[in-house]
């Protein structure tokens, strides 16, 4: 299924079955990290070796965006957080 | 009581092959694969509903739809299990797994287990090789044939070996031709070695025929040229290259990298053939030989396990000369190729995850051990646990790493909340 | 310098008791936290040292520990006292400049999920404020403040403000950094010979080394060396490393330390499934949480159901970590004694052998404090502290009797 997942709060759209880190490519999006947050993460090995990809995800533990199938409404984010998660 | 499983960990040609053949031999077989669909790097699927197609050989596609119909085949003995990591085997020899789709960690028990994760690229680091717009060739190639579109705007590829060109000539294909193919050998100054390579018929008419595809584009290809340095440029990247003596910028959005492929033996269980459990590794997780090597070494594998609990007369000796000619190829390869390591600049990244330079591993004592390097100098305590550092170490220091590192687990990072999900197999 | 039983002159002796012309000679058995701090302050005292190990700094316990530099831990009596100079001996180490840049104050939290468990910690509490100990209660209202994210079973904890964090690994490389020390690596000594009742050097690899005193700070490894009987216990403890959940410093503003944690300590409960829960902020922000208490343990091995849990504990205390993956698993082995406290003092039968070890899971916060005054046993001074609780004195009548 198509959708928009967020990226920062931004919307992406993917196309059916494809990876987080295709759809972020494709919309042009190829620096993961944040300006204060040196090394940046981007897709590096495409594998899910290197954890170069490796993005925040709310109120779940962060995922390769490489190996990772979009899904409709999945908010994502650079590493380390975005945002304190709490109770 | 059912019968435990062979495990089989990767569903690329090595796994398919070892898990058709032991399914064929009425074993019944858990297949486990990390990404949605089977594949493996060499033959990634394109995505679910994709409709554009990469161009691949067609030796390629016959070979994957071979695979797949002995796989369907004996679909009732197979149990596949997708989206799902392998992480180890823990200190009471459970097989552990992370299923990404349900968030939980499960185990198992397997009665023998062949591991064919597939090998990892290695590079040689240069200043901004971390830099957002590097990416491995084979990560710009699994993305194609996933998407069935390259990347955007203007491609630089560089460093050593066969997958240059087939990603070239594909990016080609595809639309955007790269805007130079940089390779770091000189393969005249080994004109036997390439002689030989040149009496190898399949790879030498693919070659061919990706050679066609980037004369057809205009696409450069040069030898003797290396990468020293990539900066950022705006939204792309300047790249410094080297040609013999002479030095030149390039301004490019992508730069694919690439200096050839390890096995993938970062934590994996090291091979115990003739253990209760046999463990076996089998495709270019235990020797880096292609894809179509790997068929014949799943193959084996699958053979030898069989053999074991004496559901096959003997391990069949029919793969070793086709494995053999697979690694005469890649030693003759490795000579055409052959180049002299550099002295990285002392800022070049070595650990990305960790921040940790070449002048850091410098200003290690000489004898320093493995772990010493790990926990003072910091490499490899990171997310990617020594995976992609641990190589370029190791060949920067002049010692090649212990033949498999110290299995552990975790093999690859997990979450905390699937880990305390544990669910332990109903049959234990 | 006045010659006592056995310390030294200026010159050593050699194995035929006369004066030879070098200077005293002392074997260190063990490169863990203990072994480099006493091997750095022998050095420092002008006396000639040789370090070995079977393997090599920090391969053991040391290397394998958290960072608690911490009284809050510690059991009522002996060991909150020494604990109290073993913390204090840090901060003046970091602040002269042995230890700068690697130890930290770090609040530790005690932490109490039910009524039970907090009649438990306002005990320890107590007994802490006794032994001088600054002890702040702290209200779930205040302690969400500082720790956001909490477990809604919180219901009661003591902050002791003055604890610390420092890596063992990370002083044991300071420590040997900083000292002109002889390191024998992969060196495991088989035997500490005996001379006239003396000891007159050690065996490693067949090879003789001749020592003039001898000192014994190899943990789980010292008790074939010591002749005293089964007086050490192996401890395993699982851990698991975490993520960063901050670019860098520590995610959290302490230590947390569940009452779990304190009936162990405290001797409340023996029981090897038992988890005693410490969640350490690292610097790097990432998690080290533990831990399991296995005795008779001496793997290293981790396994999928004790990690997990120790995971589903610290999920409970601190339900944030659900945001974060597990890097690694590992276990390291203390070395606890059979009645609970260290092992620390001259052996009773042997001359010129020394004892430093059984420090179960305070070796990082006692190791650097115990090493120093173990130097000072060996050159035959009185060490700092009165140390004649730990002192082996009290396992000499085990080997009368062999």
């Amino acid at each position: 299924m198509t959708g928009h997942f967020f990226w920062n709060g931004e919307p992406v759209a993917f196309q059916p079955g494809e990876t987080i880190a295709a759809a972020l490519l494709r919309a042009g999006i190829v620096d993961l990290g944040q300006p204060s947050n040196a090394p940046g993460g981007r897709v590096f090995c495409g594998i899910g070796a290197c954890q170069g990809c490796v993005v925040a995800v709310a109120d779940a533990a962060p995922i390769e965006a490489c190996l990772t199938p979009a899904q409709d409404g999945l908010q994502l984010g650079s590493l380390p957080a975005i945002g304190t998660w709490h109770a | 009581m059912r019968e435990a499983p062979i495990l089989v960990v990767g569903g690329g040609p090595a796994g398919v092959s070892a898990a058709a053949t032991l399914a064929e031999a009425g074993a019944p077989v858990l297949l486990i694969e990390q990404r949605d669909q089977l594949g493996g790097a060499v033959h990634r699927q394109p995505a679910a509903d994709s409709e554009s197609h990469v161009w691949r050989p067609a030796r390629h596609r016959h070979s994957w739809a071979g695979l797949t119909a002995r796989l369907q085949a004996a679909t009732d003995r197979i149990e596949i299990r997708t989206q799902s990591v392998f992480l180890g085997v823990d200190g009471e020899r459970r097989f552990l797994f992370d299923d990404r789709q349900g968030g939980v960690v499960f185990t198992r028990r397997p009665r023998a287990a062949i591991i064919a994760v597939g090998a990892v690229e290695t590079i040689r680091p240069f200043p901004g090789w971390e830099l957002p717009g590097v990416m491995t060739a084979g990560g710009a190639q699994v993305l194609l044939k996933e998407t069935g579109h390259p990347l955007e705007g203007p491609i630089l590829v560089a460093g050593s070996g066969p997958l240059l060109l087939a990603l070239s000539a594909q990016l080609a294909k595809a639309g955007n031709p790269p805007v130079a193919v940089l390779e770091r050998g000189r393969p005249w100054n080994a004109p036997k070695a390439l002689a030989r390579l040149a009496l190898s018929w399949a790879p030498m008419s693919e070659a061919a025929a990706y050679a066609a595809a980037l004369a057809l584009n205009r696409v450069p290809y040069r030898c003797g040229t290396t990468v020293t340095q990539a900066e950022p440029d705006g939204e792309g990247l300047k790249i410094s290259i080297r040609i013999g003596e002479t030095q030149a910028l390039l301004r490019v959005r992508h730069l694919l990298i690439h200096d050839g492929i390890e096995p993938n033996r970062t934590g994996v269980p090291l091979p115990e053939p003739d253990a209760d459990v046999p463990v076996l590794l089998a495709g270019d997780g235990r020797e880096a030989l292609g894809a179509d090597a790997a068929i014949l070494d799943g193959h084996r594998a699958a053979m030898q396990v069989l053999a074991r609990f004496g559901r096959a007369d003997k391990a069949a000796a029919s793969d070793e000369p086709g494995l053999q000619r697979a690694r005469n190829f890649q030693a003759d390869l490795a000579r055409v190729l052959r180049s002299e390591p550099i002295v990285p600049a002392p800022e070049t990244l070595i650990c990305r995850c960790e921040g940790r330079s070449y002048a850091d591993l410098a200003a290690l004592a000489e004898d320093a051990s493995a772990r010493e390097i790990r926990l003072m100098g910091r490499f490899g305590l990171g997310a990617c646990q020594g995976r992609f550092c641990g190589p370029m170490i190791a060949e920067l220091r002049g010692q090649p790493l212990p033949a498999a590192t110290s299995p552990r687990w975790p093999l690859r990072p997990v979450s905390v909340a699937a880990l305390a999900r544990l669910t332990t197999d109903e049959t234990e | 310098m006045k010659p006592t039983r056995f310390g030294p002159s200026l010159y050593g002796t050699n194995r035929f008791g006369m004066a030879s012309s070098s200077p005293f000679h002392v074997a260190v058995i063990g490169t863990g936290i203990v072994g480099a701090s006493a091997a750095h302050f022998l050095a420092a005292a002008g006396v000639r040292v040789t370090l070995l190990d079977a393997s090599g700094p920090a391969a053991g316990a040391t290397g394998a520990s958290d960072g608690a530099v911490s009284v809050a831990s510690k059991r009522p009596g002996p060991m909150m006292e020494l604990a109290r100079h073993a913390r204090a001996f840090y901060v003046r180490s970091e602040q002269d400049g042995l230890f700068r840049g690697l130890f930290h104050r770090r609040s530790t939290f005690l932490v109490a999920r039910t009524a039970v468990e907090a009649d438990l910690v306002a005990q320890h509490g107590g007994d802490l404020a006794a032994a001088g100990e600054r002890v702040i209660e702290v209200d779930r209202a205040t302690l969400l403040n500082r720790i956001p994210g909490l477990g809604a079973s919180v219901c009661a904890a003591l902050e002791i403000p003055d604890d610390g964090h420092a890596l063992g690994y990370e002083i044991t490389q300071r420590l040997l950094a900083r000292s002109t020390v002889r390191i024998r690596r992969n060196a495991p000594v088989s035997e500490i010979v005996m001379q006239a009742g003396r000891a007159s050097g050690v065996v490693t690899r067949n090879e003789f080394l001749p020592a003039d005193a001898v000192l014994v700070a190899a943990g789980i490894g010292s008790a074939p060396l010591l002749g005293l009987g089964e007086i050490l216990i192996p401890r395993k403890g699982q851990m698991a490393v975490t993520d960063r959940a901050t670019a860098r410093g520590p995610a959290i503003d302490g230590h947390l330390m569940a009452a779990s944690y304190l009936a162990a300590k405290r001797g409340i409960v023996r029981d090897n499934s038992h988890i005693g829960l410490v969640i350490d902020p690292l610097m790097t922000g990432q998690f080290l949480i533990g831990g399991s208490r296995e005795d008779h343990r001496s793997d290293h091995t981790t396994d999928a159901t004790t990690i997990a849990a120790i995971l589903r504990e610290a999920l409970d205390l601190y339900p944030p970590l659900a945001g974060r993956r597990v890097l690694r698993s590992f276990a390291g082995v203390r070395t606890a004694s059979r009645d609970g406290l260290p092992i620390v003092g001259l052996h009773p039968h042997r001359m010129g052998v020394v004892i430093a070890t059984g420090f179960e899971g305070d070796g990082i916060c006692l190791g650097p404090f115990m090493g120093a005054s173990a130097a000072r046993l060996v050159l035959g001074e009185r060490p700092e502290v009165d140390l004649s609780a730990l002192s082996p004195q009290r396992f000499a009548r085990i080997e009368a009797h062999a």
